[in-house]
């Protein structure tokens, strides 16, 4: 990133050659002079076959899709001569046209409908993943950040509850195996026998989120067995024109409560203060307990992807994955 | 009706004498020169007759009638005939058994309240459900008492849509017993259906914007009415802008703007708190539904609920709605499987299935109108129609005996950005106020339902409440050249009641400016003015102006007209590939622009115009697109020769025949360029970088390194549609502004024009060596 933004801006461009190699290889601390003509023999085989191989789609769908975003978030500068023209007649950037108050100063963002989900299902995905996830994002700090690096901060979060999945999987085979005597290696427990409550706290939530599909997967199946009598399943109703007053308010306000009360009774049955500790714990933090449980109670390396005879856990490296570069 | 005519002529020629000395139908923007004349004209003349004060006897009932001083009862006897008030011709059956209907509408209860606001205030807020009768009658309770024709003064009445203006205009004449043109008459682009006589017209609101640009103070009204403001288009918002500046300066002027119940106190709060009159709408009680969780997939969900409605609901018709042709058309087939299965299985009653959209030919679009099928056995399951449209059917069009309404929340909007210079129609959820107007639709008859595709939950947070107007959502180069033609100099002050976003209005001077249209001070140029004086788009305005340098004006004039009708190929679902071959034999290598004027030029030919319906039709091509583009063609070019634009053209043996339009696209649409890339499948847009596609639909062979491109579309892909191959040096060479090299950023597009300088350079030092 750094050596871009030191690059001259104007003047580099009478060299054609040089020009295209700056797109992809522009070192500045690496002068060219110093180079072999055999080194630069094999920095130009190397640097033809980057050039040469054809981008895979996704790669170029995703670089155009970066390169959108960047533009659409890229407000026209000053040096656009509609700027000056506008300045001539008193506009200082930043305000908004007009002489009626609160005016926008921003474009309505383009936003682009790629599938047929139907309105709010992107929102309900989106709660549904963070109610997995379990913590809530700090958005106050999220909004400062570059684009990029939220990107990759969410894609980092994504990576390590992907490995606190994984644990928690390989915990709860491991203690349910030394709970049944150690000789099934069953795939976890049966849901259905055991309060919730009893299981370690550390994978609980996933045998909770188990519990939540298959109910889901069940309410799907049921729903589509009665598509048929749909007035009284599939539709909630709520009487008279709802472009009115408050009485019908009232009435829509006593569905809803109505529908709340059954959800609660039905998804959350009891609360937890315990999971939900856990689960407001960083991402990192949890899958080190997580990892440092496994460790201790089954002396199991989660990057070695071994158990080791005893507490010491002779030939691994370190409780954390550099450890295990 | 043949022994009026005589009489009615002459009427007309007494009063505005000098009609016939100027022929203002040769010169529509000059008419109102005329008016004004006529004006001063008429009033003395209107004196005197005042002075015999007899207008039983003249047969005319409104000679007596004091300007803004009567009341509905006057009017009422008016009506009543036996001559028409207006023509003094004797009254036909019809005209009665119409005013009864007429009489039965809820604006006329409220007439005399209307008359008195109207008389009292110069702008007033008119708000009446669709179904009110506001558009029809409004203008004619206005015409009873503004007395325009006697002023030698018209009344206007703007609609959003041509459709509607030219539609309304026909009911309105027909309830005034007149024949449509005359006394009532309509003006849309490319089409001017009014005369002398006309005292009311209805008329598109970019029509009204455009005759301003030759008149600031509209002297030709005495009341101008904006129908539909609620739909906030482009042009709605800026006559709002001028009519509220120009009410200061014509204090005579009256003002009416009409809304359905939506944000009428946003409108009166504009108007430096304009009065409001409301009048109730005719409408039932509608039950709403949501369902308990989002959908997955919206079409598939509405397909169910229609076909459930069906199954399960009595009697009464559905109207679902989507968000594009494709789409509908689909859907429809769908409904019409299913359907014909549940009537064989479930014993359902008999289910028509109509589509509707914008592009659907008249005829068709009809059809909506016939009544739903009756039930197979008597006593047995009801029989119903259903329905399948876009937003059209939200206000513009009523459709009687709908109950159930089928809402998924999406509609195709359109959406502009300044950043990228994208203007494309996206589907996008619709706002609260949206779905209100659709929900008001089930309950036109009796009391209806309206199933909503999604959540009660998702209704209150993710819609917003009001659509964006349109003048945040366009692209406003023309409409700033309109302005500056209006007169309007400080464009950043200038007070709309939605302003856009400031770089918005940048890119439009901008753009402006690289098209040479304004200086670099913002002021007009000539070629500005010039441009001004076409309906067009100002990229497409400068070509149609330059390509008389290119010798090809001819050409680039149909070219231009083809573009500013909806698609002439015709590409049936179940015919694609049919439809492709007949396209190929149009097709030219170098691009669609160009295979467009084959097209075009075939039809023309002998051959085609021997029966052009048939021709069409094999050729899998839109007649009436066809129709429409000769149309606008003939328009244009009276513009052009009125402008003094050379009509010329390349002898169509010379080889550079093609390759001077090509030229001359460029000179348009130099903004609109693009590359393709390295890897040779994705083309890159000139200055913008953005990554796009050619659209499946172009001839164009894709070894083409530049093209010109008329459209840029956002689907789930970005594609550029209507495309043709151009050479960077034409680039260079004839829009050397926009191609300063210096201004471009480092990368591939640069790289490459900078080695066609060199080479354009080299190749001009050899030229001079030689000599």
């Amino acid at each position: 990133m750094a050596h871009r933004q030191r690059e001259p801006s104007a003047g580099e461009a009478s060299d054609d050659e040089d020009d295209y190699m700056a797109m992809s290889f522009a070192e500045p601390d690496s002068p060219a002079h110093k180079e072999t003509s055999m080194q630069r023999r094999a920095r130009r085989v190397r640097e033809g076959e980057i050039k040469g191989r054809v981008k895979s789609k996704a790669e170029r769908e995703a670089d155009a899709a970066a390169a959108q975003e960047e533009a659409l978030a890229t407000a026209l500068d000053d040096s656009n001569k509609g700027f000056r023209m506008m300045a001539k007649l008193g506009y200082k950037r930043g305000a908004a046209l007009g002489k009626s108050e609160g005016a926008r100063t921003e474009p309505i963002k383009l936003s682009r409908k790629d599938d047929r989900g139907g309105i709010g299902l992107e929102a309900e995905r989106k709660r549904k993943l963070r109610d997995e996830a379990g913590n809530v994002p700090n958005k106050a700090k999220f909004d400062e950040w570059d684009y990029r690096d939220r990107m990759a901060q969410e894609a980092q979060e994504r990576r390590i509850e992907g490995q606190i999945f994984h644990a928690q999987r390989m915990a709860e085979t491991l203690d349910t195996e030394e709970e049944a005597g150690g000789n099934t290696a069953g795939q976890g427990i049966d849901s259905g026998t055991k309060p919730l409550t009893s299981c370690n706290v550390l994978w609980r939530g996933l045998v909770l989120q188990r519990q939540a599909d298959e109910e889901e997967q069940q309410m799907r199946r049921e729903r589509d067995r009665n598509l048929s009598r749909f007035k009284d399943c599939v539709y909630s109703a709520d009487d008279g024109d709802s472009s009115d007053d408050d009485e019908h308010r009232n009435v829509l306000e006593a569905k809803l409560n109505d529908r709340t009360l059954f959800d609660e009774q039905d998804d959350e049955p009891e609360a937890d203060p315990e999971l939900e500790e856990f689960n407001s714990l960083p991402p990192a933090e949890r899958l080190t307990r997580l990892l440092v449980y496994l460790r201790d109670k089954h002396h199991y390396c989660f990057w070695c992807k071994c158990k080791y005879p005893d507490f010491a856990l002779d030939g691994c490296p370190g409780v954390d994955e550099e450890d295990h570069d | 009706m043949a022994d009026r005519r005589p009489e009615l002529e002459e009427s007309g020629r007494a009063k505005r004498q000098r009609t016939d000395d100027r022929d203002p139908r040769n010169n529509p923007y000059l008419a109102h020169h005329y008016d004004d004349a006529a004006a001063s004209a008429a009033g003395p003349q209107f004196n005197s007759r005042k002075g015999k004060s007899n207008g039983a006897a003249s047969g005319r009932s409104l000679d007596a009638f004091k300007r803004h001083e009567t009341i509905a009862a006057d009017a009422r006897k008016a009506e009543d005939g036996p001559n028409n008030p207006f023509t003094a011709a004797p009254l036909s059956q019809q005209y009665f058994r119409i005013l009864k209907t007429r009489r039965d509408l809820p604006v006329h209860a409220q007439r005399d309240e209307f008359l008195e606001m109207y008389h009292k205030t110069q702008i007033l807020v008119f708000v009446g459900e669709t179904g009110s009768g506001k558009t029809t009658q409004i203008p004619q309770f206005v015409l009873f008492d503004d007395l325009p024709h006697y002023y030698g003064k018209m009344v206007a009445c703007t609609q959003p849509r041509r459709v509607a203006a030219m539609s309304v205009a026909q009911r309105v004449a027909a309830e005034m017993d007149v024949e449509l043109g005359e006394e009532v008459g309509y003006s849309i682009r490319f089409e001017d259906k009014t005369s002398p006589r006309t005292m009311l017209k209805y008329m598109t609101d970019g029509m009204l914007l455009r005759e301003a640009m030759h008149d600031w103070d509209m002297t030709r009204y005495s009341t101008i009415i904006l129908d539909e403001a609620h739909e906030r288009t482009l042009a709605t918002d800026i006559l709002m802008a001028l009519l509220k500046d120009l009410s200061t300066r014509r204090p005579d002027l009256k003002v009416i703007i009409m809304s359905a119940t939506l944000d009428a106190q946003k409108f009166q709060r504009y108007f430096h708190d304009a009065p409001l009159l409301a009048v109730p709408g005719r409408t039932h009680p509608v039950e709403i539904f949501y369902t308990p969780e989002p959908e997955r997939d919206y079409v598939e969900a509405a397909l169910r609920t229609v076909l459930q409605i069906h199954a399960t609901e009595r009697e009464g018709d559905i109207l679902l709605f989507l968000t594009g042709e494709e789409e509908i058309e689909d859907a429809c087939r769908k409904i019409r499987l299913e359907a014909d299965e549940l009537v064989r299985e479930a014993g359902a009653g008999p289910l028509k299935v109509y589509p509707l959209y914008g592009t659907l030919p008249p005829q068709q679009q009809q059809k909506i109108f016939e009544p739903a099928p009756p039930p197979d056995v008597p006593d047995g399951p009801p029989g119903r129609k259903c329905v399948v449209s876009t937003n059209i059917a939200e206000t513009s069009l009523t459709i009687d005996g709908i109950v159930y309404v089928v809402d998924p929340g999406f509609s195709k909007q359109k959406v502009y950005n300044p950043r990228v210079r994208v203007e494309s129609l996206l589907v996008s959820p619709i706002s609260k106020a949206s779905a209100q107007q659709r929900a008001g639709r089930a309950g036109r008859t009796r009391p209806g339902k309206c199933f909503r595709l999604y959540t009660e939950d998702a209704f209150k947070k993710e819609l917003i409440e009001q659509t964006y107007p349109e003048i945040l959502r366009s692209n406003l180069s023309a409409t700033v050249l309109e302005l500056k033609k209006l007169g309007v100099d400080d464009l950043v002050h200038f007070d709309l009641m939605d302003p856009p976003a400031p770089e918005t209005l940048m890119r439009a001077l901008e753009e402006l400016n690289y098209l040479a249209c304004l200086d670099d001070e913002g002021e007009l140029t000539p070629l500005g003015r010039l441009a001004s004086e076409f309906p067009l788009d100002p990229a497409l305005a400068v070509m149609l102006i330059s390509s008389p340098e290119f010798y090809c004006s001819n050409e680039i004039l149909s070219i231009t007209a083809l573009l500013s009708v909806p698609q002439i190929f015709v590409r049936p679902a179940a015919q694609r590939k049919r439809a492709d071959e007949m396209k190929d034999l149009f097709a030219h290598s170098d691009g669609d622009h160009l295979t467009m004027l084959n097209v075009y030029h075939a039809f023309k030919g002998a051959e085609a115009q021997a029966n052009p319906k048939q021709w069409c039709h094999d050729h899998f091509l839109s007649f009436r697109a066809l129709q429409q583009a000769d149309n606008v063609r003939t328009q244009l070019r009276r513009i052009m020769e009125r402008s003094e634009i050379d009509l010329v053209s390349t002898d169509f043996n010379d080889k550079k025949y093609y390759e001077n339009i090509r030229r001359a696209l460029v000179a348009g649409f130099f903004m609109q360029v693009a590359k393709k890339d390295a890897s040779g499948k994705l083309y890159t847009t000139v200055k913008e970088n953005q990554s796009v596609l050619l659209h499946p639909s172009t001839v164009l062979a894709t070894e083409a390194e530049w093209v010109v491109y008329n459209e840029y579309v956002l689907t789930s892909k970005n594609y550029i549609r209507t495309v043709t191959a151009v050479k960077p040096e034409w680039l260079l060479d004839i829009a050397e502004t926009y191609y300063n090299l210096d201004e471009f950023k480092k990368g591939e597009i640069k790289t490459a024009l900078l080695r066609t300088q060199d080479k354009m350079r080299r190749k001009a030092a050899q030229k001079a060596s030689y000599k």
